[in-house]
């Protein structure tokens, strides 16, 4: 047992100097387990960098193992560990290698459909389920065998496309919501598939998961669609309807930019003052993020020197340790002060 | 059979082909959907009978009117309609899917839903038309009352009364009418 587990340690250990990414914490703590002095310390100050709370069980638990005789079930909790540990390196493979099995399936399933159409009918059905999550997942879209039938039960019984924007109606039968409204408006109110009654179709609402299903599996039909509606209604004030995706997408990205924007709103507007005297100066130079996130800092923390009385010297690095200046001064003077920095940094590079 | 004005050999459905033509620049021109979607609809269903028409049926348009199609239906066999060729027209509204096509026998015919004029008194072409029906759809329906007459709802009631009161004689003056029309 125990001659066993240094060997694969060290195994691992090779690993671990020419590609660290890929060790998992768990293997860290193995190799920990086993006593790797010299892998230790890199292990450490990896786990430090990454996740402080881990770290600090790990080395609770080694000084645990290391103060105790090993009880005489560690030996098979380590090789689990160790076997756990294993685990995050192949399963990236194994991803890759089940996506390209069903990628190779899939060609052969299209031209095994190609010679014999009719005859696997039952086979493609019991095919689909498992196929669609695969498909849904990728949506670079590989041709299902069962596209013409999902087309069928996809398209809408009015303008006879693919459902755009599907409205179920309370009988369960889907149709396009602007199809759906025009034949309440035009036909009564009545399902144009099984007559039974329904809304008046100002009120109906678009199915979400149907119509998100539609959108990963025709993703060209919708586009088309989306493209001639457009087309049609560009005259028209009403906005063209957006699907829900893309503005759910939207707004995260919205709110996510409003969030930097909050955070980066002190250095934003300590750097402005700064940008635009180097506009001023019709300099055609270009700070880039890090250098300006570190100028501001720097002119932040001139201004609260300079605002709360400390000598400037002291907080400022030394780069700009130059200007320095008394402690009386007024805050007129030290936005000048800080214009002059910001005019001179942006010289010197 | 006529022949439409300015008809040329080569199929072009007319409007929507005008349309397609300025919708790239003015949009504005573009119909408001009713006829371009009733356009798109009536190729898509051409398209469809063309891939799996219905049996012993055909239909398309009659020449560049989209609008304007002619069917055929052939006499199913165990009627007196057997053997028979059976014409009719169809003509598409502008609003199509949700007003019903206009079908008319081109042929006579002696069937008490049909009157002398070829109009059908078939429900799904008048009140009960929904939106969802098709070509196909319509086509099998009229094949069925061929099989399977409707006395009580008679586009002409003495044809209708002779059918339930002495089916014989009704067969046989359909046959007749069948040979002499029909074939």
């Amino acid at each position: 047992m125990v001659s066993e587990t240094p060997s694969k340690a060290t195994n691992r250990s090779v690993d671990g100097s020419s590609a660290e990414i890929f060790i998992s914490p768990r293997f860290k703590s193995a190799a920990a387990l086993a006593g790797w002095d010299e892998e230790d310390l890199i292990i450490a100050s990896f786990v430090v960098e990454d996740t402080p709370e881990r770290s600090s069980s790990k080395r609770r638990r080694r000084s645990n193992l290391l103060s105790k005789t090993s009880p005489p079930s560690s030996g098979s909790r380590r090789r689990q560990r160790i076997k756990q540990s294993s685990n995050p390196l192949p399963v990236i493979d194994l991803d890759e290698v089940i996506r390209r099995e069903e990628e190779k399936s899939a060609e052969k399933k299209k031209r095994k459909n190609k010679e014999t159409k009719p005859e696997t009918k039952e086979e493609k059905k019991a095919e689909e389920d498992e196929k669609i999550l695969p498909e849904e997942k990728n949506t670079t879209s590989v041709v299902l065998p069962c596209i013409d039938k999902l087309r069928d039960e996809l398209s809408c019984a009015i303008c006879l496309e693919i459902c755009f924007e599907p409205s179920t109606t309370t009988c369960g039968h889907s149709f396009c919501k602007k199809c759906l409204r025009s034949a309440a408006d035009k036909c009564g109110r009545k399902c144009p598939k099984c007559r039974q009654l329904i809304g008046n179709g100002k009120y109906c609402t678009v199915n979400t998961v149907l119509w998100n299903t539609i959108q990963l599996l025709f993703p060209k039909e919708v586009e088309a669609q989306r493209a001639s509606a457009s087309a049609n209604f560009l005259s028209k004030e009403t906005p063209t309807p957006r699907d829900s995706n893309h503005r759910l997408r939207s707004r995260n990205r919205e709110t996510a930019l409003q969030a930097r924007l909050q955070r980066e709103d002190i250095s934003r507007l300590l750097v402005s003052e700064e940008r635009s005297e180097r506009r001023r100066r019709g300099g055609s130079v270009r700070l880039d993020q890090d250098s300006d996130a570190a100028f501001a800092l720097r002119l932040q923390r001139q201004e609260f020197a300079s605002a709360f009385g400390v000598t400037a010297a002291g907080a400022t690095s030394s780069s700009s340790s130059s200007s320095s200046s008394s402690s009386d001064v007024s805050l007129s003077r030290a936005r000048a002060n800080l214009r002059a920095m910001a005019s001179r940094a942006a010289r010197r590079q | 059979m006529m022949t439409t004005p300015g008809g040329s050999g080569r199929f072009k459905p007319l409007p929507t082909a005008m349309y397609a033509g300025y919708s790239g620049t003015a949009s504005s021109w573009v119909a408001k959907t009713s006829v371009s979607a009733s356009g798109k609809r009536i190729q898509r269903e051409m398209a469809e009978l063309n891939v799996d028409p219905p049996p012993e049926c055909s239909a398309g348009p009659k020449g560049d009117n989209l609008y304007h199609w002619i069917a055929t239906i052939i006499g199913p066999s165990g009627t007196p309609y057997e053997g028979g060729i059976f014409f009719l027209d169809m003509i598409f509204p502008s609003d199509y899917p949700f007003k019903p096509p206009k079908v008319v026998f081109k042929t006579r015919i002696y069937h008490c839903n049909v009157d002398t004029a070829g109009n059908l008194s078939v429900e799904i072409l008048r009140d009960s038309w929904s939106p969802a029906l098709t070509i196909t759809k319509v086509l099998q329906a009229i094949r069925t009352i061929f099989l399977k007459p409707e006395p009580f709802n008679p586009a002409l009631p003495v044809i209708a009364r002779l059918y339930l009161s002495d089916r014989e004689k009704h067969e046989e003056v359909a046959k007749e009418w069948t040979l002499r029309f029909a074939k």
